[in-house]
C-alpha cells in the first residue's frame, strides 16, 4: 500500500487521470491527464460542454471504470491506479535504448545499457504490480484495518463484562465485525444521479431505496434502518409517511430529495453530484440546492459538483475546474475565475451564460473557441501551470508569459 | 398590432384530459397572438400547461385528451376543427416543433442520415404536389378574373370570344416559360451551390492542413474535386472550365498520394488554393435572369446572344420579356386583381346587408331552431361568396366565420339538452343527499354543482360574432380606396413564381442527402459525413438535440414550437442553439413560440412573453415590461429563485409544488405559495388588469383596492446591478 504525503486538508487528490475508451480501432481518449485536488469541506465545481468528461471523471473517481493511467488518492490512500503510463515507459525505453544499444563502441557499454534498460523495465513492472494491487485491494485493506481495530477493541471489553452484559456485547461484536468485513472504502465517496426519475428503481418503495446501501454494508437491524431513514428524510424535507410510497407519487424535486437521502444515510465524505439540478424546474432547483448547501454546512460535507449551468455553479462552489475535450484548461478560485478567465474557452464558455436581462441580453456578444485558431501547439507543447496562486492554466511557454502579464 | 401579420392566434383555449382519478383541466382558457417574425415565451413550471399548448397547436394532443372550448387560427382556419388528413400539410411542413427530450423523439434503429432525409423526400414529394395545385389553382383564378374584366361577362353582350381566347393563350405561355426558367435556374442552382459548398470546405481543409491537424482528407479532396467538378457550368465557371478540370483530376490523384505520405500538403495546398481562386471569382458573377432567359429561350426562337457581361445579358432580356410579354400580362392582371377585388366587395355589401338583415333571428329572448338554422345557411353562403381567392394573405376573420357561427348555434341548441340533464341530475343527487342528512347521516360524499351553460351568453356570443363580422366589412369598405394594385400584382405573380419552382425541385435521395449534411454543419455537428452514417445513441445529448432541431428545420417550416429545446443542453451549446433559432428567425421570418422554464434563456430570445400557471396565463407582456416591471408575485417567484453571477445570498426558493389539477382551486391557483396573497386570492380569480397597452397580469395586487406591494428587493438589486453593468460596459466601449 502506498501512503503518500499529503496535506491533511485534502480530500480527493487526482492525479494524471486518463480515461481511454476502445472505439473502433483507435481510442476514445475521454479523460486525458487531469490533475486537481478536493480539500475537506468544500465545493468543487466541475464545467464544460457536453461530452468533455466532466461526467466521465466522476465515475472513474468512484471506480465505476478502471481507468486507464493515472493515481486517484482518497484521504491519502490510492482507490484508483492505471498502468498504461508505466506500459507506455517500458515500451519507450525499450525503444531508445535499443538504438543506443545498436550505437553502443564497445561490448562492455552494450552489456552496461542492457542492465540499465531491464533495471527500468523491473521498476515499471513493480510499479504495475502495485497499482494493480492497490486497484483491486484498497477496500479489502480497508476493511481489513477496521476488523483489526475491532478485535482490539471488543476482546477486552468483552472478557471484563460481567453475565448478561457480556453476552450483548459479543453480539454486538459479531455485528460489527460482520460490518467492517463488508465496509468499502469507496462507499464514503457517493453519488448523486442527473436524472431523478431513472435513478430511482420504480418497484421499491422509498424506504428500500433509502436503506438499500445500509443493507448491503450488513446492517441488518431493522428498528436501527428505519431510524435512520427516517432521520434522513427529515434531513432533506420530506415527513416520515414518505417512506412507503413509491416514487412515482413524488414530484420532481423531492425525487432529487429522496437521490440525496440515499447519499447521505452512508455518512460519506465525498459526494459527487452529477448535475443534480440539471433537470429540475427553476423554482424546484433552487430548493434542492439550498438543501444541499443547508446539507454541505450541518454535515461539514465536501462536494464534486458536475454541471453545466455556470450562474448555478458559480454561486454553489468554492473552486472551479474548467474541462475542454477531456483536458482540464482552468482551475481556479470561483471569483478568481470569472474575474481573470485567461484560458480562451473559459472566456467563450462565460460569455455564453444568459443572464435575465432583455436588454443586456440582446447585446451579449458570444466568443467562440477554436483551438486550432487560437493556439499554436506545433512547437512548444502545453502543460497545466500556475499563474497565480491556486489558479492554474493548461498553455505553453509564450501563452505563460502572456497570461503572467495580463494578471499584473 | 393592425399593421403586423398576425400568423396565429389562440382565443379562449380550454383543454382537459380524463383520466382514471378524474378530469385534470390542464389549459383554462388561454389567450395569445403570435405576429410574423416574433417570438413568443411561454414560461412556466412542469405541469402548467405549456407543452399542452403546444401539442394542441401541432394537433398531437394525446388520446385522453377533451378540447372544451376554444380555437386556434392559422392561415384561415380553426386547428381544433380539420381533420387529421388536412393536418398532414400544416404538421411538420407549415408549423414544425423541437421536442424536450431528444432521445424519444428519435427512432433507436435507425440511422441518423435516414432520419434526417426521409421526412424530407416524403415531403418534397408532398409539396411538389401541393405546389402544382396551388399554381394550377391560383391561376386559373386569375385568369377566370382577367377574362371577365377585359373580355367582359360571357352571359352578357359585348363578350369578345378573341380576347378571351388571347388571355387564355398567355396565361398558359406564363405557365409554360414559367416551367422553362426553372429548368435553367435549376443546372445553374446545382453548379453555384457545388461552388460556394466547395469554396467553403478548402478554406477549411487547408486551415487545418496549415495547422497539420487534419482529417479525412483523402475523402475530403475527393469531395472538392468532385464539387469543382460539378461547378463547371455555362454561368459559373465556363472560361476556366478545362483548367479546372484539370485541376480537379490532379486533385483526385493528389489524394491518393496523401494517402502514402502523411504531413506534406504543400503542393496540394497550392491546388487547393488555385481552384479556390477559379471558384472565388465565378461566384462572384452576377446571376443571370433566368426568369426572362426562359421566356427567350421558348417563344424567341434565336439562339441566346452571346454577351460575356451578364449584366448586359440580363438588361437585353428584361427588356425583351418586358415589350413582348410582361408588361401587357401585368397590366391584364392588375385589372384581373382589381375586378376580382370589385367582385369581393360588392359580395361584401350584400354580406352586411344580409348579416344585419339575420341579426334580429338571434336577438330574440329564446331562439328557434328551424330559423337559426335557416340563417346560418344564408349566412354562411354570403360570406364564403365574399372570400376573394387572389388575396394571397388570407383575410382570418372571413374565413373561420362559417366554422364559428356554426359551432356556437350547434353549441346553444346542445346546450339546452345538456343543461336540463345536468339539472336533473343534480336535482336527483341533492335530493338523495338531502334524504341522508334528513336521517341524521353524515354522506362522506358531496353534490356536485350543476354545470349549467348560460345560454344567454351564447347567444350573445353569436350576436357579437355578427356584429363583429359587419364591422370588419365595413371597415374593409372603407379601406377601398386605399389598395395599390401595382403591388398586389407583383405579389400575386411572386407568388405564382414561388409555387412553380416549388414545383421542379425535386427532392432525390443525393439531394436530400447533400441538405441533410449542409443543416448538420449548420447546427453545429463535427464530421457530418461520418455522423451521417450513425445511430442515435452513439451522439451525446446536445448532440441528439441539434439533429432534432435539424430535422425540424429540414421542412423550412412558417412556425417554429420549441418546447424546452435546450433544458438538456450545456451553455455554449445552448447559446449556439439559441443563435442559430434566432437567426433561422431573422433570414426565414419565421414566427417562434419558445417554451422554457428559464428566464434567463427568454431574455435572449423572446419579443413577448406569456408566464403560464396551473393553465392559466397570470402575465402577458414585452419582454421589457416582464423583466423589469413584473407585476404577478409567479413572476416575481421564478424571478427571485434562479441564480446570477452575482448571488451570495441564500435562493428564494418556492415552497410547495402547483396544485393538482382534477380539483383546481377555487380561487387564485398560485395563493397557497404565494406569501403575497391576499384573501380573496382564495375565494376568487382574478381577471386580467391591463397595466400598460401591452402588459397584462392577474392578480389582485393590482385592484384599486389592494394594499401596495412592491417587487421583491432580489429583483430589485438584480435589475440596478444590471442596468449598472450595462452603463459599465458602454462606458467601456
Amino acid at each position: 500500500m502506498q501512503n503518500n504525503h499529503m496535506d491533511s486538508e485534502v480530500l480527493l487528490k487526482v492525479e494524471h487521470l486518463c480515461q481511454y475508451f476502445p472505439m473502433g480501432g483507435s481510442e476514445l481518449k475521454a479523460v486525458d491527464d487531469v490533475n486537481f485536488e478536493i480539500k475537506k469541506g468544500e465545493v468543487f465545481g466541475l464545467v464544460g460542454e457536453s461530452g468533455c468528461g466532466k461526467t466521465t471523471t466522476g465515475r472513474s473517481i468512484i471506480k465505476l471504470y478502471d481507468i486507464t493511467s493515472g493515481n486517484v488518492y482518497f484521504k491519502g490512500i490510492r482507490i484508483a491506479a492505471g498502468k498504461r503510463s508505466y506500459l507506455d515507459a517500458i515500451s519507450k525505453a525499450k525503444e531508445s535504448y535499443k538504438e543506443k544499444i545498436a550505437a553502443a563502441a564497445s561490448d562492455e557499454e552494450k552489456q552496461r545499457l542492457k542492465k540499465e534498460l531491464a533495471g527500468i523495465i523491473e521498476d515499471n513492472k513493480k510499479k504495475i504490480k502495485e497499482a494493480e494491487y492497490d486497484q483491486k485491494n484498497c477496500d479489502k485493506e480497508y476493511s481489513d484495518e477496521l476488523v483489526k481495530k475491532l478485535q482490539e477493541k471488543y476482546p477486552p471489553m468483552i472478557e471484563k463484562a460481567q453475565g448478561g452484559e457480556k453476552q450483548k456485547l459479543s453480539a454486538e461484536y459479531k455485528a460489527e465485525l460482520y460490518k467492517a468485513k463488508r465496509t468499502k472504502l469507496v462507499t464514503q465517496i457517493q453519488m448523486i444521479f442527473q436524472d431523478p426519475i431513472a435513478s430511482l428503481d420504480p418497484r421499491m418503495t422509498i424506504r428500500d431505496i433509502i436503506a438499500e446501501g445500509l443493507v448491503i454494508q450488513g446492517e441488518k437491524n431493522k428498528q436501527v434502518i428505519d431510524q435512520k431513514v427516517f432521520e434522513m428524510l427529515e434531513l432533506v424535507g420530506l415527513v416520515r409517511e414518505h417512506a412507503g410510497r413509491y416514487p412515482h407519487e413524488f414530484s420532481g424535486g423531492q425525487r432529487q430529495r429522496i437521490g440525496v437521502a440515499r447519499s447521505v444515510i452512508m455518512n460519506p465524505d465525498l459526494i459527487i453530484a452529477d448535475e443534480p439540478v440539471s433537470a429540475l424546474d427553476v423554482s424546484i432547483q433552487a430548493q434542492v440546492i439550498n438543501l444541499l448547501n443547508d446539507l454541505r454546512k450541518s454535515l461539514g460535507l465536501t462536494i464534486l459538483f458536475i454541471a453545466h449551468d455556470l450562474s448555478v455553479v458559480k454561486y454553489f462552489s468554492d473552486r472551479i475546474g474548467v474541462m475542454y475535450f477531456g483536458k482540464m484548461v482552468e482551475l481556479a478560485s470561483s471569483e478568481e475565475l470569472f474575474l481573470n478567465p485567461l484560458h480562451p474557452y473559459t472566456k467563450s464558455l462565460l460569455s455564453a451564460i444568459p443572464l435575465p436581462d432583455p436588454i443586456y441580453e440582446k447585446k451579449r456578444k458570444r466568443i467562440s473557441y477554436n483551438p486550432l485558431v487560437e493556439h499554436d501547439y506545433s512547437v512548444d507543447k502545453p502543460s497545466f501551470r500556475e499563474v497565480k496562486p491556486g489558479h492554474f492554466v493548461q498553455c505553453n511557454e509564450s501563452e505563460y508569459e502572456k497570461y503572467l502579464s495580463i494578471l499584473k | 398590432m393592425e399593421n403586423v401579420e398576425n400568423k396565429l392566434a389562440v382565443r379562449n383555449l380550454t383543454i382537459s384530459f380524463r383520466t382514471t382519478n378524474g378530469r385534470v383541466q390542464a389549459v383554462r382558457g388561454i389567450n395569445f397572438d403570435l405576429a410574423k417574425g416574433e417570438t413568443l415565451a411561454i414560461v412556466g413550471e412542469s405541469g402548467s400547461g405549456k407543452s399542452v399548448t403546444s401539442k394542441a397547436i401541432l394537433g398531437i394532443l394525446a388520446g385522453n385528451a377533451m378540447i372544451e372550448a376554444g380555437e386556434i387560427i392559422y392561415d384561415g382556419k380553426d386547428l381544433m376543427k380539420l381533420s387529421e388528413e388536412e393536418f398532414h400539410r400544416i404538421r411538420g411542413d407549415k408549423i414544425a416543433m423541437i421536442f424536450q427530450d431528444p432521445m424519444s423523439s428519435l427512432n433507436p434503429i435507425v440511422r441518423i442520415g435516414r432520419q434526417l432525409t426521409e421526412a424530407m423526400i416524403l415531403k418534397g414529394k408532398a409539396r411538389q404536389r401541393e405546389s402544382r395545385e396551388c399554381f394550377n389553382e391560383y391561376l386559373k383564378n386569375l385568369k377566370l378574373h382577367m377574362i371577365s374584366a377585359i373580355a367582359g361577362d360571357s352571359t352578357k353582350e359585348g363578350y369578345s370570344k378573341e380576347t378571351a381566347d388571347a388571355i387564355t393563350q398567355k396565361c398558359q405561355d406564363f405557365d409554360k416559360f414559367e416551367y422553362k426558367h426553372l429548368d435553367l435556374e435549376a443546372a445553374y442552382r446545382t453548379a453555384y451551390e457545388a461552388a460556394t459548398e466547395a469554396v467553403d470546405d478548402i478554406k477549411e481543409l487547408v486551415f487545418e492542413m496549415e495547422k497539420n491537424a487534419v482529417k479525412d482528407a483523402i475523402y475530403r479532396i475527393r469531395e472538392i474535386a468532385k464539387m469543382a467538378k460539378m461547378s463547371v457550368q455555362e454561368y459559373v465557371v465556363k472560361e476556366d472550365g478545362e483548367k479546372l478540370q484539370a485541376l480537379a483530376a490532379q486533385l483526385g490523384k493528389d489524394a491518393q498520394r496523401v494517402k502514402k505520405a502523411d504531413g506534406n500538403y504543400d503542393d496540394v495546398i497550392g491546388r487547393l488554393n488555385e481552384v479556390r481562386e477559379i471558384l472565388e471569382k465565378a461566384i462572384a458573377l452576377p446571376e443571370p435572369n433566368f426568369f426572362c432567359m426562359g421566356y427567350y429561350v421558348a417563344f424567341s426562337g434565336k439562339e441566346l446572344p452571346v454577351m460575356s457581361d451578364v449584366n448586359q445579358l440580363n438588361v437585353f432580356l428584361h427588356q425583351y420579356l418586358d415589350d413582348n410579354f410582361m408588361l401587357d400580362f401585368i397590366a391584364d392582371a392588375k385589372k384581373g386583381m382589381m375586378h376580382a377585388a370589385e367582385v369581393s366587395y360588392e359580395k361584401k355589401k350584400e354580406a352586411i346587408a344580409a348579416l344585419k338583415e339575420q341579426l334580429p333571428v338571434f336577438e330574440k329572448e329564446e331562439l328557434n331552431a328551424e330559423a337559426c338554422r335557416a340563417s346560418e345557411k344564408i349566412l354562411i353562403e354570403k360570406i364564403n361568396a365574399t372570400i376573394n381567392k387572389l388575396e394571397i394573405i388570407k383575410d382570418n376573420v372571413t374565413y373561420t366565420f362559417p366554422g364559428r357561427l356554426k359551432g356556437e348555434i350547434d353549441r346553444y341548441f346542445s346546450s339546452i339538452i345538456k343543461n336540463k340533464e345536468e339539472q336533473k341530475r343534480y336535482e336527483k343527487a341533492k335530493a338523495k343527499y338531502d334524504g341522508l342528512v334528513s336521517r341524521g347521516r353524515t354522506p362522506e360524499w358531496k353534490v356536485v354543482e350543476a354545470k349549467i351553460v348560460d345560454l344567454e351568453e351564447v347567444r350573445a356570443d353569436i350576436c357579437r360574432q355578427i356584429e363583429r363580422m359587419i364591422k370588419h366589412f365595413e371597415d374593409s369598405l372603407a379601406q377601398r380606396d386605399n389598395r395599390d394594385y401595382d403591388k398586389e400584382t407583383v405579389a400575386a405573380i411572386d407568388y405564382l413564381k414561388e409555387n412553380a419552382s416549388a414545383v421542379v425541385n425535386k427532392v432525390t435521395k443525393q439531394v436530400a442527402k447533400a441538405k441533410a449534411i449542409k443543416l448538420m454543419e449548420e447546427v453545429g455537428i463535427a464530421e457530418p459525413r461520418k455522423r451521417f452514417r450513425q445511430y442515435p445513441f452513439e451522439f451525446s445529448g446536445g448532440m441528439r438535440q441539434r439533429i432534432v432541431i435539424a430535422i425540424a428545420l429540414a421542412a423550412n417550416p412558417d412556425i417554429l414550437i420549441c418546447d424546452e429545446p435546450t433544458t438538456a443542453l450545456d451553455v455554449t451549446i445552448q447559446a449556439q442553439i439559441l443563435e442559430l433559432i434566432n437567426k433561422l428567425k431573422e433570414e426565414r421570418h419565421l414566427s417562434v413560440i419558445f417554451i422554457t422554464h428559464d428566464l434567463g434563456v427568454v431574455a435572449n430570445m423572446a419579443d413577448r412573453i406569456a408566464v403560464m400557471y396551473a393553465g392559466k396565463v397570470v402575465e402577458y407582456g414585452t419582454v421589457e415590461d416582464v423583466f423589469y416591471h413584473a407585476a404577478h408575485p409567479y413572476t416575481w417567484a421564478l424571478l427571485s429563485s434562479m441564480p446570477d453571477l452575482d448571488t451570495n445570498e441564500k435562493l428564494e426558493a418556492i415552497p410547495g409544488t402547483p396544485p393538482n389539477m382534477i380539483y383546481p382551486p377555487v380561487g387564485d391557483a398560485f395563493a397557497p405559495r404565494n406569501k403575497y396573497a391576499l384573501k380573496i386570492d382564495f375565494e376568487k380569480q382574478p381577471p386580467m388588469f391591463q397595466i400598460t397597452d401591452t402588459h397584462y397580469a392577474a392578480t389582485w395586487l393590482l385592484h384599486p383596492d389592494a394594499p401596495k406591494v412592491e417587487m421583491p428587493k432580489v429583483i430589485m438589486d438584480r435589475i440596478a446591478r444590471m442596468q449598472q453593468k450595462r452603463e459599465e460596459e458602454e462606458d467601456a466601449e
